[in-house]
C-alpha cells in the first residue's frame, strides 16, 4: 500500500461521503424536524437519476438543465406526499409503512418504464480527472462534494440564521409552546418536506452522472445512508455530510486494504458501535 | 377440543393429497401457499405480538437457506439434518442482536425496523462475499430428500406442510399461553407491562428467537425447493414488503391473521399477475399497503372477530361489591417486622439535577403514608424509585428486609409492590377483564394456577365494581372507570404494598368520594398504601401519616394534623413573607 | 376589562380540569390566581394562551372572542405566555429564543427595541446571549423565558408558575422584576403557589381549587380567608 494509494483510496472516500451525506441530508432533516421517516428518499434520488438519464439520452438535455426541470418538480412531489401524511395523520412509524410502500412502487414505476437492466449515462465529462500531484480527482465526483457542501452550508444557514429556520427548529422541540409564540408548524413543514426531496432530486442527478442506474441499486443504498444520518445526528445537516465522509472514507479504506467485498459492513458496524454506547435514540 | 375435531380431518385431507395423485403443479402452488403463510406467521410471532416490527425477516430467512445450502453441498449433511442446523442458527443471530438492541428497554419501532433492514443487508453482503455464495449463487438441484410425497414435488410440498402447521400452531400456543398475554401487553405498554411483573427483556428475545427460527427452517426448505439460490433473489426487499402487508391485512395481532393475510395476497397475486410483469405484482402490493396503512390499520381479521365475538357484557353474577376482598389479602403472609419499606438516603439525580436528596423514610405496615409537597419536591420521583422505574443513584430501599433497589422492575413487582398511575396506563387492545387477568397472572413471583387467577381476577373486578364492565375495551371506558381499572390491576396482583401516584387528579367531587371509600376497603384488607396526593382534604381523611417533601428533601413527616400546621410546612406552601 | 375568561370548561379528553370558571384582568393590573396542584391553574394558562381549547364558554381579548382561533394566531391578540417550567427551546442560543418570541409580525417590527428593552430589565441576558439556553441556571432561564414572553409584546403577559424551583433568594428577585415590567404597562395574570407573594404584588386575586375559584377579591382580604389554608393545608 502506497502512500499514493492511500490518498487516492481516501480522497475517493471522500468524495462518496459527499453522495452519501446528498442522500442523508433530506432523510436526516426529514426524520429529525418532521419526525416522519421517508424511506422513499431513495427511491425519489433514483427516479430523478433515470430523469436525469432520459432528459439526457433521449432529448439531448444536459445535466445541468435537466436539474432545473427536477428541483421544482421534485419540491412538489415533496409537498404532496406530505399532504397524505397530514390529512391521514400518519405518525412516525406509519410513515416509515407508507414510504416503505411508496419506495417499492417508484421502483415498480422505474422498472416498468426503463427496464431492470443495467443503465448508463455516458456524458463527455464523464472520465475527466483532475490531477492533484499524484492524485486523481474526478470531476464528476467533485462536483457531486462540492454541491453536497453546499447543499449541507445552505441548509445549515437557513437552519441557523433565518427565522424560517429557527422557527421550524421550535416547532420541531416544542411544538405548542411554538405555536403559542405564533408559529404555524403546519405550514414550514410543508416547506421542508418539499426542499428535502428536492434534494433527493438533485442527489439522483448526480447518481445519473456517476454511477450506473439498475432498480436493484436502490436497496443497495437504504442501509448505509440510514446508517449516516443517524451517525450525524438527525436533523443536522453538517453532521450528515460530516458522517458521510467519515463512512465514506471508511468503506473506501476498507475496500483497498481489506476487500472491496466488505465494504457494505462498515457503515453498519459502527452504527452497532454507536448503539452500544448510546443504546435510545 | 372442538378446535382438534375440525383441524384434524383438514390436515389429513392436506397429508394425503400427494398420496391421492394430485399433480405436481397443484402442490407446489400450495407449497408457495405454505411458505409464505410459515414466514407471515412467524414473523407475527415477534412483530405482530410485541409490535416490534422487523423489516429484516429476509435476513432470518436468508440465513436458513444458505445453511442448508453450505452444509448440503459443501459438508455434505443430510437435507434433514440441515433444517433444525438452520432454524437454530437463525434463533442464535436473532438472540444476539437482540441481546444488544433490546438491551436499553424501549427502542422506537422505526429504529428497530431500519436496523433489522440493515441486518439483511450485512447479512447479505457477508454471504456474497464468502465462499458461502462467492457471487455466483448455489447449486442445490443435487441434493437427496427423502420421498415422504411420492414424487420430489410432493415431498417438498410435505415438508412445506409440516413447516405450515408448526408454526400456526406454535403462534396458536404462544397466542393463549401467558407468554403471548406479556408480549401483547408488550405491544400495548412495554414500560407498564415492565412495572406489572412481565419481563419484558426476556420475553422480546424469546419471541424474537422463535420468529426467526421459524424462518430459517423454511429457508432451508426453500432452498431446496428453488433449486438454484443466490444472494440477489433470496435477501430481496421482496419478503420483507410481502409478510408486512399480508400480517397487516390479515390482523398483525391475532395468531392467525398473516396466515389469512397471506393466503389472500398470495391467490390474488396468482389470479392477476402474470409472469412478465413481476413488477406490477409488486407495486400492487406496495400500493396495498399503502391503502391499508393509511385506512385500515388493524387489519382484518381483528375487525371481523369484533363484530362477530360481540366483546361487551359482564363476567356472569357479580358478587357484592360491598365485601372487602377476600381474595385479595396481599400474599406474603403478614411478617412481624412493623416496618415494611424502609428508604435509606435515596438519592436521585438527573443529569446535573438533584431530584432527591438523602431521602430516609419507614413505611409502617398497613398504614397509608401520604406524599406530599410542592410541584418539584420529589414525590413522583420517590414512587418511580420505589417502583423501579428509575435507577438509583445512591441509597437503598427495601421491603421487609429484602432490598429491592437496583433489581428490574419485573422483579420488584413480583416481589409484592403495584403502583397506578396518575393519568391511566391500560393496555389499549385488552379488555378491563384481561387488563386485570394479566395482572394477576404476573404479579407474583411464584405464579398462580389458572383457577386462583379466575378468582383474582373476579374478586378485582367486584371489589372495584367493574364486573359488569369486563368485556369492555379501555378506549369505550370514562375517566373514573379507568381509573379504577388501574386499582383493580394493582389488587390483582395482591401486592403488600401499593404505590398511589395522584390518583384523585381529575375526579369530580363525587368521584372523589367513590375512590376514598375504595382507598379504605383497600387498606383494610391488609395491604399498605403510600400514596401522593394534592388534595388536601383527602390526605387529612386518609393518611395515617404523612410525609412532606421540599426540593427533594423530606421536610416533615408525622400525623396529619400536626404535621400540616408545622410553621416549616407551612412556610413551603405559603412561600416567605 | 383587557382580558375576560367567561365561564369556560376545559378539559383533556374526558379529564376535565376547569368546570364553569371565570376571572377578569383590567389594563395594567397584576391578577394573582393561586391554588393547590392538581387544582387546574396551568390548565387556566393554556388555554388562555391558546396551547388549549375550551370545550364551553368564552375567553375576550379586548373584546375579541379568541376561543376559536387557531392557536398560533392567539398571541396576535396581544397575548403572551411564561409557560410552567419554562419550555424554553433549549438546544437554541438565548438570543434566538428571545428573538422568537418576536415571531409574529406586531412584534417583530420592533423587535430591535424590545430586545434592547429586554436587555437592560435583565443585563445577564445580554452577557449570554449566544449560550445555549439549556446551559443557563435555572433563574437564568427563568429571565429568558420572561423575555421571550415580553418580544412579543403583549397586553397581557401570562406567567405560569415562575418561582418554581427557584431558591428563596432568585424568588424575591423574580417578583420584583414582575413588578416592574407591570409598571411598563404590561397587565400580568400571575399563576402561583407561592401564595403570600402572589398576593402580596397583585391588584386582584382568586383562589382556584379542583377547577373551580372558590374565592376572589383584593388580596389583603383574601389572605387571612380561612379557605385557603384549608385548601393548601387541609385543615
Amino acid at each position: 500500500m502506497t502512500l499514493a494509494l492511500f490518498l487516492q483510496s481516501a480522497v475517493g472516500g471522500v468524495l462518496l461521503g459527499g453522495m452519501y451525506g446528498l442522500l442523508a441530508m433530506g432523510l436526516s432533516l426529514s426524520w429529525g424536524l418532521l419526525k416522519l421517516v421517508n424511506l422513499s428518499h431513495f427511491a425519489l434520488a433514483f427516479l430523478g437519476a433515470y430523469l436525469t438519464y432520459q432528459f439526457g439520452t433521449v432529448y439531448g438535455v444536459p445535466a445541468y438543465l435537466s436539474v432545473l426541470v427536477i428541483v421544482p418538480l421534485f419540491f412538489a412531489l415533496g409537498v404532496a406526499l406530505h399532504s397524505v401524511f397530514v390529512r391521514f395523520q400518519v405518525k412516525e412509524f406509519a410513515s416509515l409503512l407508507v414510504t416503505f410502500g411508496v419506495t417499492i412502487l417508484i421502483e415498480s414505476l422505474i422498472q416498468w418504464i426503463w427496464s431492470a437492466d443495467f443503465l448508463r449515462y455516458e456524458t463527455p465529462y464523464a472520465q475527466t480527472t483532475i490531477r492533484l500531484g499524484p492524485i486523481f480527482v474526478p470531476v464528476l465526483d467533485l462536483s457531486a462534494f462540492v454541491c453536497a457542501g453546499v447543499l449541507a452550508g445552505a441548509a445549515w444557514y437557513a437552519l441557523n440564521k433565518t427565522m424560517l429556520g429557527k422557527a421550524l427548529r421550535a416547532a420541531a422541540h416544542d411544538a405548542p409552546v411554538a405555536s403559542a409564540f405564533g408559529i404555524n408548524s403546519a405550514r414550514v413543514s410543508y416547506i421542508l418536506a418539499g426542499l428535502c426531496s428536492a434534494t433527493a432530486g438533485i442527489a439522483g442527478v448526480f447518481i445519473a452522472l456517476i454511477g450506473t442506474l439498475a432498480p436493484s441499486q436502490i436497496e443497495a443504498w437504504i442501509g448505509v445512508v440510514f446508517a449516516v444520518a443517524i451517525i450525524g445526528g438527525l436533523g443536522s445537516p453538517i453532521g450528515a455530510l460530516g458522517a458521510g465522509m467519515l463512512i465514506g472514507v471508511a468503506e473506501s479504506l476498507t475496500m483497498s486494504v481489506v476487500n472491496p467485498a466488505w465494504a457494505p459492513l462498515v457503515a453498519f458496524s459502527v452504527l452497532i458501535v454507536i448503539l452500544l454506547r448510546k443504546p435510545v435514540i | 377440543m372442538k378446535k382438534l375435531l375440525i383441524t384434524a380431518p383438514i390436515v389429513a385431507v392436506l397429508a394425503l393429497l400427494p398420496y391421492l395423485g394430485m399433480a405436481d403443479y397443484y402442490l407446489s402452488y400450495l407449497y408457495i401457499i405454505f411458505f409464505w403463510v410459515v414466514l407471515a406467521t412467524s414473523w407475527g410471532i415477534l412483530s405482530g405480538y410485541t409490535g416490534y416490527w422487523s423489516f429484516g425477516h429476509a435476513a432470518f430467512f436468508g440465513i436458513g437457506v444458505y445453511t442448508t445450502a453450505t452444509l448440503a453441498t459443501q459438508l455434505s449433511w443430510p437435507f434433514v439434518a440441515t433444517i433444525p442446523a438452520a432454524a437454530l442458527l437463525a434463533a442464535a443471530i436473532a438472540v444476539l442482536i437482540g441481546l444488544v438492541v433490546f438491551r436499553s428497554g424501549t427502542l422506537r419501532g422505526e429504529f428497530f425496523a431500519l436496523l433489522t433492514l440493515s441486518v439483511t443487508f450485512v447479512v447479505a453482503a457477508i454471504v456474497s462475499n464468502t465462499s458461502l455464495d462467492s457471487g455466483t449463487g448455489v447449486f442445490l438441484s443435487g441434493i437427496e430428500i427423502p420421498m415422504i410425497g411420492v414424487t420430489a414435488s410432493g415431498s417438498l410440498y410435505m415438508f412445506g406442510l409440516i413447516a405450515v402447521l408448526a408454526s400456526l400452531a406454535t403462534s396458536y400456543f404462544i397466542f393463549h399461553s401467558k407468554f403471548g398475554q406479556g408480549l401483547l401487553a408488550i405491544h400495548d405498554d412495554e414500560d407498564v407491562a415492565e412495572v406489572k411483573g412481565v419481563p419484558t427483556f426476556r420475553y422480546k428475545l424469546i419471541s424474537f428467537a422463535v420468529s426467526s427460527a421459524l424462518a430459517g427452517g423454511m429457508g432451508a426448505i426453500h432452498a431446496v425447493y428453488v433449486g438454484y439460490v443466490t444472494v440477489g433473489e433470496t435477501f430481496a426487499v421482496t419478503v420483507p414488503l410481502y409478510v408486512v402487508l399480508m400480517s397487516i391485512l390479515g390482523g398483525a395481532r391475532h395468531w392467525a391473521g398473516p396466515a389469512i393475510g397471506a393466503v389472500i395476497i398470495t391467490v390474488l397475486q396468482s389470479a392477476i399477475v402474470s409472469g412478465a410483469h413481476a413488477e406490477f405484482g409488486r407495486a400492487g402490493v406496495a400500493l396495498a399497503l399503502i391503502v391499508v396503512i393509511l385506512v385500515l390499520p388493524s387489519g382484518i381479521v381483528p375487525s371481523l372477530i369484533r363484530s362477530f365475538a360481540g366483546r361487551r357484557g359482564g363476567i356472569g353474577a357479580p358478587e357484592t361489591a360491598a365485601q372487602a376482598g377476600t381474595q385479595l389479602a396481599p400474599l406474603a403472609a403478614a411478617g412481624s417486622d412493623p416496618v415494611l419499606l424502609k428508604c435509606e438516603n435515596v438519592t436521585k439525580s438527573f443529569g446535573g439535577i438533584r431530584a432527591l436528596t438523602g431521602v430516609t423514610l419507614d413505611v409502617w405496615r398497613g398504614e397509608i403514608l401520604a406524599l406530599v409537597g410542592p410541584n418539584g419536591s420529589g414525590k413522583s420521583t420517590l414512587i418511580n424509585m420505589i417502583s423501579g422505574h428509575y435507577a438509583m443513584t445512591s441509597g437503598t430501599i427495601t421491603l421487609e428486609g429484602e432490598e429491592i433497589s437496583g433489581r428490574s422492575p419485573h422483579l420488584i413487582a413480583q416481589q409484592g409492590v403495584a403502583r397506578t398511575y396518575q393519568i391511566p396506563r391500560l393496555f389499549d387492545n385488552l379488555t378491563v377483564l384481561e387488563n386485570v387477568q394479566l395482572c394477576a397472572k404476573f404479579g407474583s413471583a411464584d405464579g398462580m394456577g389458572a383457577a386462583a387467577v379466575d378468582a383474582v381476577t373476579r374478586e378485582a373486578l367486584a371489589f372495584t365494581g367493574l364486573a359488569g364492565k369486563a368485556g369492555v375495551l379501555p378506549a369505550a371506558l370514562n375517566l373514573h372507570d379507568r381509573k379504577f381499572v388501574e386499582f383493580a390491576r394493582a389488587l390483582a396482583a395482591k401486592p403488600r404494598l401499593l404505590l398511589l401516584d395522584e390518583v384523585l387528579c381529575g375526579l369530580n367531587p363525587a368521584e372523589v368520594d367513590h375512590a376514598v371509600e375504595m382507598i379504605k376497603r383497600i387498606k383494610a384488607g391488609g395491604t399498605t398504601i403510600i400514596f401522593v396526593e394534592h388534595l388536601m382534604r383527602a390526605v387529612v381523611a386518609l393518611a395515617d401519616r404523612v410525609a412532606v417533601l421540599d426540593q427533594g428533601k423530606v421536610l416533615a413527616l408525622g400525623h396529619p394534623s400536626e404535621t400540616m400546621r408545622d410553621p416549616a410546612v407551612v412556610s413551603v406552601y405559603f412561600g416567605g413573607q | 376589562m383587557l382580558l375576560e375568561v367567561d365561564k369556560i370548561e376545559v378539559g383533556y379528553g374526558d379529564a376535565i380540569a376547569l368546570w364553569d370558571l371565570s376571572i377578569g384582568v383590567k389594563p395594567g393590573e397584576i391578577v394573582s390566581v393561586v391554588g393547590p396542584n392538581g387544582a387546574g391553574k396551568s390548565t387556566l394558562v393554556n388555554a388562555i394562551a391558546g396551547i388549549l381549547r375550551p370545550h364551553k364558554g368564552k375567553i375576550v381579548i379586548e373584546g375579541n372572542d379568541v376561543s376559536k382561533v387557531p392557536s398560533h394566531r392567539v398571541c396576535d391578540y396581544g397575548i403572551a405566555v411564561v409557560p410552567e417550567g419554562r419550555r424554553l427551546f433549549t438546544m437554541m442560543t438565548v438570543l434566538d429564543n428571545l428573538l422568537l418570541g418576536a415571531y409574529r409580525s406586531v412584534a417583530r417590527t420592533e423587535r430591535d427595541a424590545t430586545l434592547a428593552e429586554v436587555f437592560q430589565l435583565f443585563p445577564i441576558l445580554k452577557e449570554r446571549q449566544d449560550s445555549l439556553a439549556g446551559s443557563l441556571s435555572g433563574g437564568q432561564q427563568q429571565m429568558v423565558a420572561i423575555g421571550r414572553g415580553l418580544m412579543a409584546k403583549p397586553r397581557v403577559l401570562l406567567m405560569d408558575e415562575p418561582s418554581l424551583g427557584l431558591s428563596p433568594l432568585i424568588v424575591g428577585e423574580m417578583f420584583k422584576i414582575i413588578q416592574m415590567i407591570n409598571e411598563r404597562g404590561v397587565a400580568v395574570l400571575l399563576v402561583e403557589q407561592n401564595v403570600n407573594k402572589a398576593l402580596e404584588i397583585a391588584h386582584q386575586a382568586y383562589v382556584i381549587e379542583q377547577g373551580r375559584v372558590t374565592a376572589s377579591g383584593a388580596p389583603e382580604v383574601l389572605i387571612n380567608d380561612p379557605s385557603i389554608r384549608e385548601a393548601y393545608l387541609g385543615i
